[in-house]
Protein backbone atom coordinates (compact mmCIF):
# COMPACT_ATOMS: atom_id res chain seq x y z
CA UNK A 1 0.00 0.00 0.00
CA UNK A 2 1.25 3.42 -0.85
CA UNK A 3 -0.03 5.18 2.20
CA UNK A 4 -2.43 5.20 5.04
CA UNK A 5 -1.51 2.14 7.05
CA UNK A 6 -0.74 4.34 10.01
CA UNK A 7 -3.10 4.29 12.98
CA UNK A 8 -5.34 1.76 11.26
CA UNK A 9 -5.91 -1.10 13.64
CA UNK A 10 -6.89 -4.18 11.74
CA UNK A 11 -9.99 -4.91 13.78
CA UNK A 12 -11.68 -1.56 13.22
CA UNK A 13 -11.71 -0.53 9.59
CA UNK A 14 -13.35 2.71 8.49
CA UNK A 15 -15.87 2.39 5.67
CA UNK A 16 -16.60 4.72 2.78
CA UNK A 17 -19.05 4.51 -0.08
CA UNK A 18 -19.44 5.44 -3.72
CA UNK A 19 -22.51 4.91 -5.86
CA UNK A 20 -22.93 3.54 -9.38
CA UNK A 21 -26.05 4.81 -11.06
CA UNK A 22 -27.68 5.12 -14.45
CA UNK A 23 -30.60 3.73 -16.36
CA UNK A 24 -31.94 0.21 -16.41
CA UNK A 25 -29.59 -2.33 -17.96
CA UNK A 26 -26.73 0.11 -18.45
CA UNK A 27 -24.16 -2.10 -16.75
CA UNK A 28 -24.26 -1.14 -13.08
CA UNK A 29 -24.22 -4.70 -11.82
CA UNK A 30 -21.49 -5.61 -14.28
CA UNK A 31 -19.43 -2.67 -13.07
CA UNK A 32 -19.92 -3.59 -9.41
CA UNK A 33 -18.81 -7.16 -10.21
CA UNK A 34 -15.75 -5.93 -12.06
CA UNK A 35 -14.41 -3.81 -9.18
CA UNK A 36 -15.51 -5.89 -6.22
CA UNK A 37 -13.06 -8.22 -4.48
CA UNK A 38 -15.94 -10.35 -3.28
CA UNK A 39 -18.77 -11.78 -5.34
CA UNK A 40 -21.24 -8.91 -5.50
CA UNK A 41 -23.84 -9.16 -2.83
CA UNK A 42 -27.50 -8.53 -3.30
CA UNK A 43 -29.80 -7.48 -0.55
CA UNK A 44 -33.44 -8.43 -0.37
CA UNK A 45 -33.02 -11.15 -2.93
CA UNK A 46 -33.19 -14.28 -0.87
CA UNK A 47 -36.56 -14.02 0.73
CA UNK A 48 -37.64 -17.32 -0.77
CA UNK A 49 -35.00 -19.39 0.95
CA UNK A 50 -35.63 -17.61 4.23
CA UNK A 51 -39.29 -18.41 3.96
CA UNK A 52 -38.75 -22.08 3.30
CA UNK A 53 -37.49 -22.48 6.83
CA UNK A 54 -40.49 -20.82 8.36
CA UNK A 55 -42.72 -23.40 9.92
CA UNK A 56 -42.97 -22.67 13.59
CA UNK A 57 -46.11 -20.60 13.43
CA UNK A 58 -44.53 -17.49 14.85
CA UNK A 59 -43.89 -16.18 11.39
CA UNK A 60 -46.62 -16.08 8.81
CA UNK A 61 -45.70 -17.21 5.34
CA UNK A 62 -47.53 -15.33 2.67
CA UNK A 63 -47.53 -14.66 -1.02
CA UNK A 64 -44.77 -12.30 -1.90
CA UNK A 65 -45.07 -8.90 -3.43
CA UNK A 66 -42.21 -7.58 -5.52
CA UNK A 67 -38.97 -6.97 -3.75
CA UNK A 68 -36.29 -4.49 -4.72
CA UNK A 69 -32.82 -5.87 -5.13
CA UNK A 70 -29.69 -3.84 -4.73
CA UNK A 71 -26.20 -4.95 -5.68
CA UNK A 72 -23.04 -3.87 -4.00
CA UNK A 73 -19.39 -4.78 -3.90
CA UNK A 74 -16.47 -4.19 -1.60
CA UNK A 75 -12.84 -3.19 -1.95
CA UNK A 76 -10.50 -3.50 1.03
CA UNK A 77 -8.14 -0.64 0.32
CA UNK A 78 -5.90 -1.31 3.28
CA UNK A 79 -6.30 -2.94 6.65
CA UNK A 80 -8.06 0.08 8.02
CA UNK A 81 -10.15 1.23 5.08
CA UNK A 82 -12.98 -0.40 3.14
CA UNK A 83 -14.76 1.06 0.13
CA UNK A 84 -18.28 -0.10 -0.71
CA UNK A 85 -19.63 0.34 -4.21
CA UNK A 86 -23.41 0.46 -4.31
CA UNK A 87 -25.54 0.19 -7.41
CA UNK A 88 -28.80 2.14 -7.40
CA UNK A 89 -31.92 0.22 -8.31
CA UNK A 90 -32.23 0.95 -12.00
CA UNK A 91 -35.87 1.82 -12.23
CA UNK A 92 -37.32 5.16 -11.39
CA UNK A 93 -40.03 3.79 -9.20
CA UNK A 94 -37.41 2.62 -6.75
CA UNK A 95 -36.15 6.14 -6.36
CA UNK A 96 -37.14 6.02 -2.72
CA UNK A 97 -34.13 3.80 -2.12
CA UNK A 98 -31.74 6.23 -3.74
CA UNK A 99 -31.63 8.61 -0.78
CA UNK A 100 -30.75 5.76 1.50
CA UNK A 101 -28.01 4.47 -0.77
CA UNK A 102 -26.63 7.91 -1.54
CA UNK A 103 -26.59 9.43 1.96
CA UNK A 104 -22.97 9.93 2.94
CA UNK A 105 -21.58 8.80 -0.43
CA UNK A 106 -18.31 10.37 -1.52
CA UNK A 107 -19.45 10.54 -5.11
CA UNK A 108 -21.17 8.76 -7.96
CA UNK A 109 -20.46 7.22 -11.32
CA UNK A 110 -23.36 7.61 -13.74
CA UNK A 111 -23.15 4.98 -16.44
CA UNK A 112 -24.58 5.95 -19.80
CA UNK A 113 -25.56 3.90 -22.81
CA UNK A 114 -25.17 6.28 -25.75
CA UNK A 115 -28.06 4.55 -27.51
CA UNK A 116 -30.38 5.50 -24.65
CA UNK A 117 -29.02 8.77 -23.44
CA UNK A 118 -32.29 9.92 -21.87
CA UNK A 119 -32.21 7.14 -19.31
CA UNK A 120 -29.50 8.87 -17.31
CA UNK A 121 -31.35 12.18 -16.93
CA UNK A 122 -32.91 11.27 -13.62
CA UNK A 123 -29.59 10.19 -12.17
CA UNK A 124 -27.90 13.41 -13.28
CA UNK A 125 -30.68 15.51 -11.74
CA UNK A 126 -30.55 13.49 -8.55
CA UNK A 127 -26.83 13.94 -7.92
CA UNK A 128 -26.75 17.54 -9.13
CA UNK A 129 -29.49 18.50 -6.70
CA UNK A 130 -27.67 16.91 -3.80
CA UNK A 131 -24.27 18.34 -4.69
CA UNK A 132 -22.80 14.86 -4.90
CA UNK A 133 -19.71 14.92 -7.15
CA UNK A 134 -20.19 12.64 -10.14
CA UNK A 135 -18.61 11.60 -13.40
CA UNK A 136 -20.23 10.22 -16.53
CA UNK A 137 -19.02 6.84 -17.75
CA UNK A 138 -19.94 6.01 -21.32
CA UNK A 139 -20.24 2.26 -21.22
CA UNK A 140 -18.96 0.71 -24.42
CA UNK A 141 -21.68 -1.38 -25.94
CA UNK A 142 -21.01 -3.31 -29.11
CA UNK A 143 -22.68 -1.64 -32.04
CA UNK A 144 -23.44 1.59 -30.22
CA UNK A 145 -22.88 4.73 -32.27
CA UNK A 146 -19.69 6.57 -31.45
CA UNK A 147 -20.28 10.12 -30.31
CA UNK A 148 -17.74 12.72 -29.49
CA UNK A 149 -17.75 13.25 -25.72
CA UNK A 150 -18.29 16.98 -26.20
CA UNK A 151 -21.44 16.29 -28.21
CA UNK A 152 -22.65 14.17 -25.35
CA UNK A 153 -21.73 16.89 -22.88
CA UNK A 154 -23.89 19.25 -24.88
CA UNK A 155 -26.76 16.79 -25.12
CA UNK A 156 -26.67 16.22 -21.37
CA UNK A 157 -26.05 19.93 -20.75
CA UNK A 158 -23.25 19.20 -18.35
CA UNK A 159 -20.74 21.81 -17.23
CA UNK A 160 -17.11 21.39 -18.22
CA UNK A 161 -16.01 20.33 -14.76
CA UNK A 162 -17.97 17.09 -14.95
CA UNK A 163 -15.66 14.47 -16.47
CA UNK A 164 -17.10 12.34 -19.26
CA UNK A 165 -15.05 9.23 -19.82
CA UNK A 166 -15.33 6.02 -21.77
CA UNK A 167 -15.42 2.88 -19.72
CA UNK A 168 -15.84 -0.84 -20.15
CA UNK A 169 -17.80 -2.13 -17.20
CA UNK A 170 -16.97 -5.70 -18.19
CA UNK A 171 -13.25 -5.41 -17.63
CA UNK A 172 -11.82 -5.31 -14.15
CA UNK A 173 -8.94 -3.03 -15.19
CA UNK A 174 -11.25 -0.71 -17.08
CA UNK A 175 -13.70 -0.51 -14.21
CA UNK A 176 -10.98 0.09 -11.61
CA UNK A 177 -9.54 2.81 -13.81
CA UNK A 178 -12.98 4.41 -13.96
CA UNK A 179 -13.16 4.24 -10.18
CA UNK A 180 -9.79 5.98 -9.97
CA UNK A 181 -11.10 8.74 -12.23
CA UNK A 182 -14.16 9.13 -10.03
CA UNK A 183 -12.00 9.40 -6.90
CA UNK A 184 -9.74 11.93 -8.64
CA UNK A 185 -12.75 14.04 -9.49
CA UNK A 186 -14.06 13.81 -5.91
CA UNK A 187 -10.65 14.88 -4.63
CA UNK A 188 -10.54 17.84 -7.02
CA UNK A 189 -14.05 18.88 -6.03
CA UNK A 190 -13.31 18.64 -2.31
CA UNK A 191 -10.06 20.53 -2.68
CA UNK A 192 -11.84 23.34 -4.50
CA UNK A 193 -14.64 23.45 -1.97
CA UNK A 194 -12.10 23.58 0.83
CA UNK A 195 -10.86 26.93 -0.40
CA UNK A 196 -12.34 29.97 1.43
CA UNK A 197 -14.70 30.79 -1.46
CA UNK A 198 -16.75 27.72 -0.76
CA UNK A 199 -18.61 28.98 2.27
CA UNK A 200 -21.93 29.73 0.58
CA UNK A 201 -22.74 27.05 -1.95
CA UNK A 202 -20.56 23.99 -2.36
CA UNK A 203 -20.63 24.10 -6.14
CA UNK A 204 -17.43 22.97 -7.83
CA UNK A 205 -15.47 25.84 -9.28
CA UNK A 206 -13.92 25.28 -12.65
CA UNK A 207 -15.90 26.80 -15.47
CA UNK A 208 -15.84 30.54 -16.08
CA UNK A 209 -19.62 30.73 -16.42
CA UNK A 210 -21.70 31.81 -13.40
CA UNK A 211 -22.05 29.33 -10.59
CA UNK A 212 -25.22 27.36 -10.64
CA UNK A 213 -26.76 27.68 -7.23
CA UNK A 214 -29.39 25.17 -8.23
CA UNK A 215 -29.60 22.95 -11.28
CA UNK A 216 -31.38 24.90 -13.97
CA UNK A 217 -31.32 22.11 -16.52
CA UNK A 218 -34.56 20.24 -16.80
CA UNK A 219 -35.26 16.92 -18.39
CA UNK A 220 -37.25 18.74 -21.05
CA UNK A 221 -34.19 20.73 -21.99
CA UNK A 222 -32.11 17.57 -22.07
CA UNK A 223 -34.69 15.84 -24.24
CA UNK A 224 -34.60 18.69 -26.69
CA UNK A 225 -30.82 18.56 -26.82
CA UNK A 226 -30.90 14.84 -27.31
CA UNK A 227 -33.39 15.11 -30.13
CA UNK A 228 -31.03 17.53 -31.78
CA UNK A 229 -28.20 15.06 -31.38
CA UNK A 230 -30.32 12.25 -32.78
CA UNK A 231 -31.31 14.40 -35.75
CA UNK A 232 -27.69 15.18 -36.40
CA UNK A 233 -26.84 11.51 -36.22
CA UNK A 234 -29.62 10.67 -38.66
CA UNK A 235 -28.15 12.82 -41.41
CA UNK B 1 -35.42 -4.24 -21.63
CA UNK B 2 -33.65 -7.25 -23.03
CA UNK B 3 -30.71 -6.79 -20.74
CA UNK B 4 -30.33 -9.25 -17.89
CA UNK B 5 -27.94 -6.97 -16.10
CA UNK B 6 -30.46 -5.66 -13.64
CA UNK B 7 -32.73 -8.25 -12.20
CA UNK B 8 -34.62 -5.78 -10.12
CA UNK B 9 -37.74 -7.62 -9.30
CA UNK B 10 -37.96 -10.81 -7.41
CA UNK B 11 -41.20 -12.65 -7.70
CA UNK B 12 -40.95 -15.67 -5.53
CA UNK B 13 -43.25 -18.17 -3.96
CA UNK B 14 -43.73 -17.24 -0.39
CA UNK B 15 -41.91 -15.45 2.35
CA UNK B 16 -42.35 -14.32 5.88
CA UNK B 17 -43.51 -10.81 6.51
CA UNK B 18 -40.06 -9.36 7.12
CA UNK B 19 -40.97 -6.83 9.75
CA UNK B 20 -42.35 -9.53 12.04
CA UNK B 21 -38.73 -9.92 13.09
CA UNK B 22 -38.63 -6.35 14.25
CA UNK B 23 -42.05 -6.30 15.86
CA UNK B 24 -43.31 -4.14 13.02
CA UNK B 25 -40.73 -1.46 13.60
CA UNK B 26 -38.97 0.16 10.70
CA UNK B 27 -36.63 2.09 12.98
CA UNK B 28 -34.74 1.20 16.09
CA UNK B 29 -34.79 3.40 19.17
CA UNK B 30 -31.00 3.19 19.03
CA UNK B 31 -30.92 5.31 15.85
CA UNK B 32 -30.40 5.15 12.10
CA UNK B 33 -27.36 3.43 10.66
CA UNK B 34 -25.94 3.93 7.18
CA UNK B 35 -26.02 0.95 4.79
CA UNK B 36 -22.22 0.98 4.68
CA UNK B 37 -21.78 1.28 8.45
CA UNK B 38 -19.69 -1.59 9.75
CA UNK B 39 -20.44 -3.26 13.04
CA UNK B 40 -18.62 -5.87 15.12
CA UNK B 41 -19.40 -7.83 18.26
CA UNK B 42 -18.30 -6.02 21.42
CA UNK B 43 -15.68 -7.78 23.50
CA UNK B 44 -17.29 -10.22 25.89
CA UNK B 45 -20.85 -9.65 24.67
CA UNK B 46 -23.03 -12.77 25.08
CA UNK B 47 -24.74 -14.37 22.10
CA UNK B 48 -28.41 -13.34 21.79
CA UNK B 49 -30.93 -16.17 21.94
CA UNK B 50 -33.20 -15.18 19.02
CA UNK B 51 -32.12 -17.02 15.90
CA UNK B 52 -31.76 -14.03 13.60
CA UNK B 53 -29.86 -12.04 16.19
CA UNK B 54 -27.54 -14.97 16.84
CA UNK B 55 -26.92 -15.17 13.10
CA UNK B 56 -25.85 -11.52 13.07
CA UNK B 57 -23.72 -12.12 16.17
CA UNK B 58 -21.90 -15.00 14.47
CA UNK B 59 -21.28 -13.02 11.29
CA UNK B 60 -20.05 -9.96 13.16
CA UNK B 61 -17.18 -11.73 14.86
CA UNK B 62 -15.41 -9.88 12.05
CA UNK B 63 -16.63 -6.42 10.98
CA UNK B 64 -19.47 -6.41 8.45
CA UNK B 65 -21.58 -3.61 7.04
CA UNK B 66 -25.36 -3.42 7.38
CA UNK B 67 -25.62 -4.17 3.67
CA UNK B 68 -23.43 -7.27 4.01
CA UNK B 69 -25.40 -8.48 7.00
CA UNK B 70 -28.60 -8.06 4.99
CA UNK B 71 -27.22 -10.04 2.06
CA UNK B 72 -25.43 -12.76 4.02
CA UNK B 73 -28.24 -13.32 6.51
CA UNK B 74 -30.89 -13.17 3.77
CA UNK B 75 -32.90 -10.45 5.43
CA UNK B 76 -34.19 -7.24 3.87
CA UNK B 77 -32.02 -4.21 4.34
CA UNK B 78 -34.59 -2.43 6.49
CA UNK B 79 -34.90 -5.40 8.81
CA UNK B 80 -31.15 -5.88 9.12
CA UNK B 81 -30.80 -2.21 9.96
CA UNK B 82 -33.34 -2.33 12.77
CA UNK B 83 -31.98 -5.56 14.28
CA UNK B 84 -28.39 -4.32 14.12
CA UNK B 85 -29.38 -1.02 15.69
CA UNK B 86 -31.09 -2.93 18.50
CA UNK B 87 -27.94 -4.99 19.08
CA UNK B 88 -25.95 -1.78 19.08
CA UNK B 89 -28.38 -0.26 21.55
CA UNK B 90 -27.97 -3.10 24.04
CA UNK B 91 -24.20 -3.14 23.69
CA UNK B 92 -23.86 -6.44 21.82
CA UNK B 93 -22.46 -4.72 18.72
CA UNK B 94 -20.16 -1.78 18.27
CA UNK B 95 -20.53 0.54 15.32
CA UNK B 96 -17.29 1.36 13.54
CA UNK B 97 -16.54 4.68 11.97
CA UNK B 98 -17.89 5.70 8.56
CA UNK B 99 -16.20 8.45 6.61
CA UNK B 100 -17.53 11.94 6.17
CA UNK B 101 -18.27 12.62 2.52
CA UNK B 102 -15.89 15.60 2.59
CA UNK B 103 -12.91 13.82 4.12
CA UNK B 104 -10.08 14.69 1.73
CA UNK B 105 -7.52 12.49 3.51
CA UNK B 106 -9.74 9.43 3.11
CA UNK B 107 -10.37 10.11 -0.59
CA UNK B 108 -6.63 10.48 -1.14
CA UNK B 109 -6.01 7.20 0.65
CA UNK B 110 -8.69 5.45 -1.44
CA UNK B 111 -7.20 6.88 -4.60
CA UNK B 112 -3.68 5.76 -3.76
CA UNK B 113 -4.82 2.35 -2.63
CA UNK B 114 -6.93 1.61 -5.70
CA UNK B 115 -4.46 3.12 -8.14
CA UNK B 116 -1.76 0.79 -6.83
CA UNK B 117 -3.78 -2.37 -7.28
Amino acid sequence: MASGTDNAPQARPVSAKVVVSGGFGVGKTTFVSAVSEIAPLRTEAKMTSAASEVDDGTLVASKTSTTVAMDFGKITVDQGLVLYVFGTPGQDRFGFMWNDITAGALGALILVDTRRLDECFNAIDFFEQRNVPFIIGLNQFDGAPHHDTEDIREALDLPKYVPIIRTDARSSDGALDTLVQLLSHILTTLAQNATPVAAAAPAPVAAPEPQRAAPVVTNDMRSAAMSALAAERGQ
Amino acid sequence: MGNDDDTELMDSGSFMRPYLLTGGRTRSDAGELAVEAMVAVSAGAPMPSQKELAQIYDLCQTPNSIAEISAKCSMPLGVARVLVADLWGDGTLEVLETTRSDDIAIVRRLLDGIRNR
